[in-house]
């Protein structure tokens, strides 16, 4: 099953075979942990989201029509976490940044953590868009025309909002260290 | 090259996504200009500190949540492919409307054939009660007590549609019964079948012999009822008899000029 593509196996998860899924999920499930973890600092939320996630792709298998793989189930997380967004937004303002900056605090070990932490910072001092390009584009290293698939744009007018938002963040960055 | 184009190039600048002379024109570029150079230098700064930003590791609940949630699923699976195993198919809807046809014509032939027994046996009961009701009758009239002839003549009233044996009984009890009231309940129950050619003659012959006279009386209003033009005769001769009853020789003269 290891040599199979994302796609076939896929397909072998919507025949029902899901044994398939379990492929899958070694192979996405610390990067889709981590595009949560990047976009609100908090694992344990994270974690959650991950598991529905896959629970989603499992009960919609059916649904899964050979496209890319990749663009299919980020499609889903940011999905997830667009709702997860609303919810939160809709209880309490402020709490996204509150704790984001509690574990912030919290992890300050040495030098090169904390330069970590500070790029941490940076990054949610972004819009939602920007942060979600940069994730997406750096830290998950999808391509811009497999991001253009997933929110529904072109690989140009991705790979230009990306750099600007890289610029961006380099300018927060470099600004407050 | 612009300061401004160079600066949104660079990350693929530092990232070799460039054409040749894309490529010769940022470096041009970058050797006269310094701000662009500090630019330069940070972004690839600040792209080492993000490729530095090594990915994290979930805990081990996600795994095992994961394994359960497959397990869960196999399980959902294993009954779905249980509950769909009994395909249906045209074949047992045609059986089923094939054992539905079978009963309701079985009830339909069973209720068909019920009835027609059932109706031949009323019928041949019917029929034994009539034979049993007219030998009845019949045996009445011949008993000794003539009560009992009176109630045998009495049950004749039942019957709308006389058998002769039973009209000939009773007339012959009309002519020739001892009591007087035994001929009479005959000459009432006879009076209804007088359209009949042997009750009629037997009226007839009844205006000789019969002394009493309520029978006479009702003898003669019967046979004027039906215009017997036979009975001028025996009525003739009876008024024309010394012991006939006045009143009973009234109701002959008026008969007489009744009958046309």
């Amino acid at each position: 099953m290891k040599h199979l593509t994302d796609e076939e196996l896929m397909i072998g998860v919507s025949n029902e075979k899901l044994d398939m899924l379990t492929v899958l999920f070694d192979r996405y499930h610390v990067r889709i942990f981590n595009f949560f973890n990047k976009m609100i600092h908090n694992r344990s939320v994270s974690e959650d989201l991950t598991q529905d996630v896959f629970y989603k792709v499992m009960k919609y298998r059916t649904s899964y029509k050979k496209g890319n793989f990749a663009a299919w189930i980020y499609t889903v997380a940011r999905n997830i976490f667009s709702s997860y967004y609303q919810k939160q937004k809709k209880e309490s303002t402020g709490e996204l940044n509150e704790y984001t900056l509690k574990a912030d605090e919290s992890l300050v070990t040495n030098s090169n953590q904390e330069e970590l932490n500070h790029l941490q910072r940076a990054i949610h001092k972004l819009s939602q868009d920007d942060r979600e390009l940069i994730i997406m584009n750096r830290y998950q290293e999808i391509k811009y025309h497999e991001i253009a698939e997933i929110i529904g744009s072109t690989e140009g007018a991705v790979k230009v909002r990306t750099h600007r938002a890289i610029k961006k963040l380099k300018e927060i960055y470099f600004q407050s260290i | 090259m612009e300061c401004d184009n160079v600066q949104n190039r660079i990350v693929d600048y530092i990232e070799n996504n460039m054409s040749e002379n894309e490529t010769t024109a940022m470096k041009t570029h970058l050797e006269t200009c310094n701000k662009c150079q500090i630019e330069l230098k940070e972004m690839q700064e600040f792209l080492a500190k993000v490729s530095d930003d090594e990915l994290e590791q979930p805990s081990k609940n996600l795994r095992m949540n994961f394994e359960k949630m497959i397990a869960e699923e196999k399980e959902l699976q294993r009954t779905k492919v249980v509950k769909l195993k009994p395909k249906t198919n045209w074949k047992s809807y045609l059986q089923i409307a094939a054992t539905i046809l079978l009963v309701v014509s079985s009830f339909l032939i069973g209720r068909y054939q019920n009835s027609e027994l059932h109706q031949t046996e009323v019928a041949k009961l019917e029929n034994e009660s009539l034979i049993s009701k007219q030998n009845t009758i019949l045996a009445l009239m011949n008993n000794q007590s003539a009560s009992k002839r009176i109630q045998g003549v009495e049950y004749v009233e039942e019957f709308t549609d006389l058998d002769p044996e039973i009209i000939e009984a009773l007339v012959k009890r009309m002519l020739n019964d001892e009591n007087t009231n035994v001929r009479l309940t005959a000459v009432n129950a006879l009076q209804n079948f007088i359209s009949s050619e042997k009750v009629k003659d037997g009226f007839i012959k009844a205006l000789d012999t019969e002394k009493d006279p309520a029978i006479q009386m009702t003898l003669i209003q019967a046979l004027v009822k039906i215009q017997a033009k036979k009975a001028l005769k025996p009525m003739q001769h009876l008024l024309e008899k010394e012991e006939t009853q006045p009143f009973v020789k009234k109701e002959i003269e008026i008969a007489l000029t009744n009958i046309i």
